[in-house]
C-alpha cells in the first residue's frame, strides 16, 4: 500500500476550533423559539457534520485502506436500516385495521 | 557437535530477544509490522460498527418516542443541565485534538509529546466524568431521578398533564441510561490511555510501532461522536432562555 499524506499539526487545531463553533452554534439553536420538533432536526444536522469531521480527520477514515471503508460504509447503512425500519414501524402502528380473527 | 547456526552468538541471540522482540512485537499471523497494524485497525472499526448499531438502538427508542411524546419530553429535557453538557462536550472535542496529536508524534517518534498528549487526554477525561459527576449531584437536588427522587407533582405544577408525568419519567430514564453508559465507555477509554502512557513511558512505541497507540484513538474519537449525538437528543429538545443559567 502506497503511504498516504497524514494531516498536520494544524488542520487537527482548524478542525478542533470548527467542532467548537459548531458546539456553540448548536447550543445557541437551542435559544430560538422553533416549533416542536425543528431543535432536534437542526441540532442533528449539525451534529452529523461535526461526526463526519471527527470521523475524516480525527480518525483519518480518508487516509485509511480501502476495507475500512467499507466496514464504515456497512455500519452507516446498518445503522439506516435500523432507524428507517425501527421509525417506519412506529409512524405506521395503527394505521392499517386490526384483523379480526388474529 | 553443535547445529546451532553460528552466524549469531548466544549473547547476540539474547540481546535480539530484548530488544527486536519486545519492542516490535511483530504476531506470527502478519507478514511485517504495517500489516499488522492494518489488521488491527480493522478490528477497531468493526468493533465500532457493533457499537454504533448499540448506541443506535437506544437513540432509535429515544427518537421514536419523543415523536410520540414531544411536549413531555421537551418539558423534561429543559431541565437538564445543557450548561454542563455543552461545557462537556468541549471537554471531549479537546480531549479528541490531543489524543490525534499523541498518535502524530507516537508516529513521529517524540516520546515526550506523545506522553504529554496522552497525559493531557487522560486529564480531560477525568474533567468530563467529575463535570458529569456535579451534573448528575445537580439532578439528584433538582428531584430527576425516577424511582428515587421524583416528585409527579412538581410536573404537574409545570403544565403537564397527570398522563404526561409517565412520559417525563421515560425520558428521564432514557437520560440515565445513555449518558451512563456513555460514561462507562470514557471511563474504559482513560484507562486505555493511562496504560499507554505508562507504555510510552517505558518506550514500547517508536515509528514504526505504535499501532496501541493508533486503534486506543479510534476508540476516543468514537466515544466522542457518541456524545456530540447526545447533546442534542438529550440537552436541547425544548428552547432555553438566559434565565436557565440558574440551573448551576
Amino acid at each position: 500500500m502506497t503511504e498516504k499524506r497524514t494531516p498536520s499539526v494544524t488542520t487537527y487545531m482548524i478542525v478542533c476550533a470548527l467542532l467548537i463553533v459548531l458546539t456553540v452554534l448548536t447550543v445557541t439553536v437551542s435559544f430560538f423559539d422553533l416549533p416542536g420538533i425543528w431543535h432536534v432536526v437542526l441540532g442533528l444536522c449539525i451534529a452529523a457534520v461535526k461526526g463526519a469531521l471527527v470521523v475524516v480527520f480525527f480518525m483519518h477514515a480518508l487516509i485509511s485502506s480501502r476495507v475500512t471503508w467499507i466496514v464504515i460504509a456497512v455500519a452507516c447503512f446498518w445503522l439506516c436500516l435500523l432507524l428507517m425500519l425501527g421509525l417506519t414501524d412506529y409512524f405506521t402502528r395503527g394505521l392499517v385495521p386490526f384483523m379480526t380473527g388474529h | 557437535m553443535s547445529y546451532e547456526p553460528s552466524y549469531a552468538t548466544m549473547r547476540l541471540r539474547d540481546e535480539l530477544d530484548q530488544t527486536a522482540v519486545v519492542f516490535h512485537p511483530l504476531e506470527e499471523q502478519y507478514r511485517n509490522l504495517e500489516e499488522q497494524h492494518e489488521a488491527g485497525t480493522l478490528g477497531m472499526w468493526v468493533f465500532l460498527a457493533t457499537e454504533v448499531m448499540f448506541f443506535g438502538a437506544l437513540f432509535l427508542g429515544l427518537g421514536a418516542y419523543h415523536i410520540h411524546y414531544g411536549p413531555a419530553f421537551e418539558k423534561a429535557s429543559e431541565k437538564l443541565n445543557w450548561v454542563i453538557g455543552g461545557l462537556n462536550t468541549i471537554v471531549l472535542l479537546v480531549s479528541s485534538l490531543f489524543m490525534v496529536l499523541a498518535v502524530h508524534y507516537a508516529k513521529a517518534g517524540h516520546r515526550k509529546h506523545l506522553m504529554t498528549f496522552l497525559g493531557l487526554t487522560a486529564l480531560l477525561g477525568g474533567m468530563f466524568l467529575v463535570l458529569k459527576g456535579f451534573e448528575y449531584y445537580t439532578d439528584y437536588r433538582d428531584n430527576l431521578i425516577p424511582g428515587w427522587r421524583f416528585d409527579d407533582q412538581e410536573w404537574v405544577k409545570e403544565g403537564l398533564t397527570p398522563e404526561q408525568v409517565p412520559q417525563v419519567k421515560l425520558f428521564l430514564i432514557f437520560y440515565w441510561v445513555m449518558t451512563g453508559l456513555h460514561g462507562v465507555h470514557v471511563t474504559v477509554g482513560i484507562i486505555a490511555v493511562l496504560v499507554l502512557l505508562v507504555l510510552a513511558r517505558r518506550g514500547t512505541f517508536t515509528p514504526v510501532y505504535y499501532s496501541p497507540v493508533d486503534v486506543t484513538a479510534l476508540y476516543w474519537h468514537f466515544v466522542d461522536t457518541v456524545w456530540i449525538f447526545l447533546l442534542p437528543m438529550l440537552y436541547l429538545l425544548g428552547t432555553h432562555t438566559l434565565a436557565d443559567l440558574h440551573i448551576l
